[in-house]
């Protein structure tokens, strides 16, 4: 095959992001995607309740709606490339979407590309310690020298999610109406008035000193109605990333988890490499709570002598955090290395998306 | 009316399994069946603004990043379009415009005054939300079109950098992995050669004589760049802590999202985006690969140069009248059918397939597909694929007292909407109310069964109708005017079981 037949070819790959919130879609070797949706997928989000059949014909309908009515592109023997979190992604949903692209839609090609190495390509380091906080969950994984440590992988369903919750929760009991309060509404609340707050006042309110909150917000709502939003539901709201119990399972100490289960060698260097990615870490402040938390960890007693590593550092990805691993998705599939993803013949004599425990090299093989 | 219509009462069953009311099936004049969107292969035709209709060619399209040029979107509610509108300001002549005036000046005496002109300038405003351009402080432009300034993205220099070295990169070491490979695959003769043994090779020798040109030089490795570096992490400001926030400045999620690149939070950097463009599509069978749906390339027209609708084609049936419903008890509803086509057609009412004749249906339809794409030569090397056709997941809740007979529809005649005279020549089955022109009533009996109160009762049956291919201008196909068997599955609503004990 010419070298220069994949890279300067016609049509540019249709790059996707489809996360549990928003779906990032657009073409390779772009600084930014296209379009930014709301997934309509509705089993994603809770996809053990619904079938098979069921997911595919959702995945038919938000698919067409992709390719026709944003990107506007003939989906057949296209080249598309999926940002997905491989270990967390369940096989179900990767199947479907194959099964969908490839039966429904005849694309060429579909290349399945881990979301936290591919972000790294953005920032031209092969060493950092991913931080995806998106809406279903925060997901962490350390990257040393391009190369996954699966061994020290970490999941909590801290995310979007369960800031809603959280939000909905206090405004109800504020005596907010129930059905004002829908998911656009609270998502709109904590966009535009909450933040995380510092790490001294958050330790002052947990320990119920008092302290002069923040101003109040009245938030209209479809013009009829104003919600009073309090300062301290603007300030604490995402207080919930930063639980202190006895789980120790908050955002800071499973990143700390993360590091330790590396090893020693790699530990200073992947704390000093640190990448936000995700929509929820473009909330306002999240980056030097989470460094100010971070380093209190490292000093403090029980991480003292285990840790080994004296400072954390983070990384400025050129892009927003919401669409950072779109964008590595982006420059992968600009590069040559699109040829080896799977292509449609491969799929129809053996319909089945390698995996991490599933690996076979032939579906991915190249012909001619 | 919107009752009538709105709902889907009568509803036939697509070849794909699904079930769509007639006004949204195709009908495939080639394999002669019913099609729906789900089971089509849909293509992009044509690029166009749906604002100004452009026709925008797709090479343009791709070019614009299938934006339209001149139409642009309020970005801060999305709902209309940015209109330009045009004020006046008084400006200095210009010298060129002096000179002008000067020699005007000369015949009229009070040109004193005319060193300022009046010229007109453009900004953009949404009518909508009075979003204006200068909100954001985009300057006034002499020029209707074309020229608004473009918003920058701050990132677009770096990642450019950041692309080229991958792609170099990557370019890079597949040379590399070629240029051993044929190394190595030099190196396995069949022979041994005698330098091989004593661990000297031939590009070995030449390089200790100083031979060594024909050996390929490593490629150079494209000039690494400068990684990104860790950044001192922004400090959330004190002011957050005492001062109010004015959520009128403030962006919603949606306002940041039509703009993905820069994502403002601040409603100073909305800036008009341009108008995404639409297209127009065409649909093609996947068993025949013709197709179905084409649409005109004028963006202003909304004809079809190919209309394969099922309406045209398809008897369709309707529900005039449903006595009430009552389980185990038989009722009489009355239908419409109504032929469409320029051909009489004769008609019978049959049972509906059991599942295990709907299962071997399934089958024989795979298997008809299987030996076709084997059979054409062109479809082998891309095999287009069907999807799964599926038992319809409706199931009748009534029994349906089949006619004994069938009977004829006659042709549709558009003349014939103005003759008043019922044609009575034919003779009609009992169970025939009335016929004019291309439409029939008939009246059957229903049982429902053993169902509750406020129940839906569902009929369906299957419909055999006779279908003459309309013959195609092409002289060759002018005698060949075929009659074909067709059957349509039908599932009827027609109504709830109504309470009758407490009446």
């Amino acid at each position: 095959m010419p070298l220069f037949e994949t890279v300067f070819q016609e049509k540019p790959a249709i790059v996707m992001e489809i996360g549990s919130a928003y779906t990032k879609i657009g073409f390779c070797g772009e600084a930014h995607p296209r379009f930014i949706l709301p997934t309509e997928i509705e089993s994603i989000r809770d996809v053990l309740k619904k079938t098979e059949k069921n997911l595919y014909d959702q995945a038919v309908d938000f698919f067409n709606k992709i390719f026709f009515d944003y990107l506007l592109v003939s989906p057949k023997d296209r080249k598309v490339s999926f940002v997905e979190s491989t270990i967390t992604t369940p096989t179900l949903i990767r199947e479907s979407f194959a099964k969908v692209l490839f039966h429904h839609f005849e694309v060429a090609s579909i290349l399945f590309l881990p979301l936290h190495l591919v972000s790294l390509s953005t920032l031209a380091i092969d060493t950092a310690l991913v931080v995806d906080i998106g809406y279903k969950e925060a997901v962490i994984l350390p990257v040393f020298n391009g190369v996954q440590i699966l061994k020290a992988w970490q999941a909590q369903p801290l995310g979007g999610e369960s800031i809603h919750d959280g939000i909905k929760a206090s405004l109800i009991l504020n005596g907010v109406k129930d059905e004002i309060l829908s998911e656009r509404v609270i998502e709109d609340i904590k966009v535009r008035t909450c933040f995380v707050t510092k790490q001294a006042r958050a330790v002052a309110h947990r320990n119920n000193e008092s302290i002069q909150p923040c101003p109040d917000v009245d938030y209209p709502v479809d013009g009829s109605d104003v919600i009073k939003i309090p300062g301290n539901l603007r300030e604490f709201a995402l207080e919930v990333l930063f639980p202190e119990d006895n789980d120790y399972l908050g955002l800071p100490y499973i990143i700390i988890d993360a590091i330790i289960k590396c090893p020693v060698d790699s530990r200073k260097e992947l704390a000093e490499n640190i990448l936000l990615i995700g929509g929820t870490s473009s909330m306002m402040g999240i980056k030097s709570r989470l460094r100010d938390e971070l380093r209190t960890l490292i000093k403090s007693e029980f991480y003292m002598d285990r840790l080994y590593i004296d400072d954390v550092k983070f990384h400025n990805a050129p892009s927003k955090p919401n669409f950072t691993g779109w964008l590595g998705g982006s420059i992968y599939s600009a590069t040559d290395l699109i040829s080896n993803s799977i292509t449609r013949e491969n799929y129809l004599k053996h319909p089945k998306i390698p995996d991490w425990i599933f690996y076979d090299g032939s579906s991915t093989r190249n012909q001619g | 009316m919107d009752f009538l219509i709105s709902q889907n009462y009568v509803n036939y069953v697509c070849q794909c399994g699904l079930l769509k009311p007639l006004t949204n099936l195709y009908f495939c004049r080639h394999c002669l069946n019913l099609r729906c969107s789900f089971c089509c292969h849909h293509e992009v035709d044509s690029h166009f603004c749906r604002n100004c209709l452009e026709n925008i060619p797709s090479s343009e399209a791709k070019l614009r990043k299938n934006k339209c040029n001149s139409c642009f979107d309020c970005p801060s509610c999305s709902f209309s379009v940015l209109s330009a509108r045009a004020t006046t300001i008084q400006v200095p002549m210009t010298v060129k415009e002096k000179q002008e005036g000067e020699e005007s000046s000369t015949t009229t005496s009070e040109a004193s005054s005319g060193k300022m002109v009046a010229k007109k300038m453009y900004y953009l405003a949404c009518l909508a939300c009075r979003y204006s351009s200068r909100d954001v402080g985009i300057s006034d432009q002499a020029s209707q079109n074309f020229c608004w300034p473009e918003q920058e993205y701050m990132h677009a220099n770096r990642f450019n950098t950041i692309l080229n070295y991958y792609q170099a990169l990557v370019l890079h070491d597949k040379q590399v992995k070629q240029d051993e490979k044929r190394r190595k695959t030099t190196n396995k003769s069949k022979f041994q050669s005698m330098t091989d043994r004593t661990g000297l090779n031939v590009s070995a020798i030449r390089r200790q004589m100083g031979f060594d040109k024909t050996v390929s030089k490593p490629k150079n490795k494209p000039a690494s760049i400068l990684p990104s570096m860790t950044e001192e992490v922004e400090e959330l400001s004190e002011d957050i802590f005492t001062k109010p926030i004015n959520l009128k400045n403030i962006t919603t999620i949606e306002q940041r999202f039509t703009q993905p690149a820069n994502q403002p939070e601040s409603v100073k950097h909305l800036y008009p985006q341009h108008k995404n463009l639409s297209i127009k599509r065409s649909i093609r069978c996947r068993h025949c690969e013709h197709n179905v749906i084409k649409p005109e390339y004028n963006p202003t027209s909304i004809k079809y140069r190919i209309q394969q609708f099922a309406s045209s084609h398809v008897p369709e049936v309707r529900i005039i009248k449903c006595y009430p419903l009552m389980p185990n008890k038989s009722a009489f509803i009355t239908l419409k059918l109504t032929n469409p086509t320029m051909n009489d057609m004769t008609i019978t009412i049959m049972e509906l397939p059991t599942d295990d004749e709907e299962v071997m249906m399934i089958d024989e339809m795979k298997k008809n597909f299987e030996s076709l794409t084997v059979s054409s030569k062109s479809s082998l090397m891309r095999p287009s694929l069907i999807e799964d056709p599926r038992i319809v997941s409706c199931k009748p809740t009534a029994k349906l007292e089949l006619p004994d007979s069938s009977f004829v529809i006659n042709q549709r005649d558009d003349s014939a909407e103005f003759d008043d005279e019922i044609q009575t020549d034919k003779k009609d089955p009992k169970f025939v109310i009335w016929r004019k022109a291309n439409k029939i009533a008939i009246e059957l009996s229903i049982t429902p069964n053993d169902l509750k109160v406020n129940d839906e009762v569902i009929v369906g049956f299957t419909m055999h109708y006779t279908y003459s291919t309309v013959p195609s201008t092409t002289a060759e196909k002018k005698d060949s005017q075929q009659r074909h068997a067709l059957n349509a599955r039908v599932y009827l609503n027609v109504g709830n079981i109504v309470d009758y004990s407490t009446k």
